[in-house]
């Protein structure tokens, strides 16, 4: 791993070579959280035929906004080179209460370059209570390929003003999760043999009205599974169990946990 | 007068391009209680501010002459649900060929999603900008009005005054995309369930 410029609040130390020789590499927010005014910006560059899997130490918090700052804004930029591997697994995002923030998440992929990649956003504090109690988040999301765009997400909540509540939105349910993978070049038979497993695995893990898994491949060069759940806790495990799939599948590997419960 | 004669057949709910072998997750909804006769008003006021302004965002770049291709692109990297996404380019294919059938011009171009295809056809056939987009929305409601017919019990009058009831919220979603060509969407509890429709035992829709 090379670090080409870091200032706080992010750091990364070093990186871990992990079993199958890839890097692991952690982000620590040293601040503790994304305050008001904050504006982060972390670009992450696997060149071709490299293999890195980067994660958090903890939860993103979204602290309050304070009058007079700009809204806190959080921009990833992800580029893989031919024949890379990037698992990008960062911790659930928790806005609090009075929370306005940014994230914009932009990734390029290279020809038959591989990208795994879950998120996990959290309503707010909810053992104090804070559910939904953010003022905006807006989250913009863009995955290309050299050919196409293969993913495109971009939505801002205002809790206030369009109750997340709706069953237009998210019903009864206060978390979201996504898990993304991409392989630029890999064939349609692929997407469409891990989309039939994935949905498998959503079906026997699905309770309506606690926690609900669905599965579709993506218009190219990908597949998605997302969940909604009433609990953090019913989602990590899942994530986990698709990710390993999804990484075998596709790189012919084991995947790695990052050392941390699941 | 020639635009709005052809703006109401193109915009008719009856126009045969296979609209109603398709719910769009509203059967997955209903099979799983979010969705009944009694909420149903509430959750289209809100889906047609998210899903709605997206499709509207769409209809009005394809009409303002964006590359239709380029938006296609666009249109379905924004579409993760795979049923969702084909339904939308299989009627917007059938939707082309009927045009072109209709109009004996060649027309728009091969494999576009159903919003941008009506986007391309409304410019081309002189129709106003906004009248087409209201148009499209209006029709894409009646066909999930229709479909909730099929599922719940919504009788004939009832899903008239459900769909005149909407109206201020599909103009509301056509002036919402009219300067914004990023349009947001939040709609996952929507989405997963066309991702979930096939898991259901039953169906009587496609998607």
């Amino acid at each position: 791993m090379y670090v080409d410029v870091q200032e706080p609040p992010w750091r990364v130390i070093r990186a871990f070579a992990d079993k199958d020789r890839s890097s692991l590499v952690h982000v620590h927010n040293v601040s503790g959280g994304v305050l008001a005014g904050d504006h982060l910006t972390m670009n992450i560059d696997v060149s071709a035929g490299a293999s890195a899997q980067v994660t958090t130490t903890g939860a993103t918090r979204l602290y309050r906004h304070r009058e007079g700052s700009r809204d806190s804004e959080q921009h990833v930029g992800i580029t893989l080179g031919e024949d890379a591997l990037l698992e990008y697994l960062p911790d659930a995002l928790i806005p609090f209460a009075g929370s306005r923030h940014s994230q914009h998440v932009s990734v390029q992929l290279a020809d038959r370059a591989t990208f795994l990649w879950w998120e996990v956003l959290a309503p707010g504090r909810q053992a104090m209570g804070e559910v939904f109690a953010f003022d905006r988040l807006r989250i913009k999301t863009d995955v290309r390929s050299s050919a196409r765009p293969l993913l495109i997400d971009n939505f801002t909540l205002e809790p206030a003003k369009r109750p997340l509540s709706s069953h237009a939105r998210l019903g009864p349910y206060t978390h979201l999760a996504n898990f993304y993978a991409f392989s630029a070049g890999t064939p349609a038979s692929t997407w469409i043999s891990l989309e039939a497993k994935f949905n498998k695995l959503c079906s026997a893990q699905s309770s309506p009205g606690d926690t609900i898994w669905g599965s579709s491949r993506l218009a190219s060069d990908g597949v998605a599974v997302r969940g909604l759940s009433i609990s953090a806790r019913k989602l990590p495990a899942m994530l986990a169990a698709v990710w390993k799939i999804a990484k075998h599948a596709l790189t012919g590997r084991d995947a790695i946990l990052p050392r941390k419960v699941y | 007068m020639q635009a709005l004669l052809r703006l109401l057949q193109l915009a008719d709910s009856a126009v045969p391009i296979g609209g109603t072998a398709h719910s769009f997750g509203v059967e997955t909804l209903t099979e799983e209680g979010y969705l009944t006769s009694e909420t149903a008003e509430a959750f289209f006021h809100e889906y047609i501010g998210e899903a709605g302004s997206l499709e509207a965002s769409f209809v009005r770049r394809a009409w303002r002459g964006e590359d239709p291709i380029q938006l296609n692109d666009e249109y379905t990297a924004r579409k993760p649900a795979r049923e969702s996404r084909e339904a939308s380019q299989k009627m917007g294919q059938r939707f082309a060929r009927l045009v072109t059938a209709m109009t004996q011009e060649p027309g728009i171009p091969d494999g576009l999603s159903y919003p941008i295809a009506f986007g391309v056809a409304g410019a081309r056939m002189g129709i106003e900008e906004h009248a087409t987009i209201l148009a499209y929305l209006r029709q894409s409601l009646a066909g999930l009005v229709s479909a909730c017919q099929r599922l719940m019990p919504i009788g004939q009058v009832a899903a008239s005054c459900l769909q005149w009831n909407l109206m201020p919220s599909i103009e509301g979603a056509v002036l919402a995309s009219q300067d914004n060509e990023e349009a947001g969407c939040f709609n996952p509890l929507s989405e997963l369930a066309s991702m979930r429709h096939g898991s259901i035992e039953t169906r009587l829709f496609i998607s």
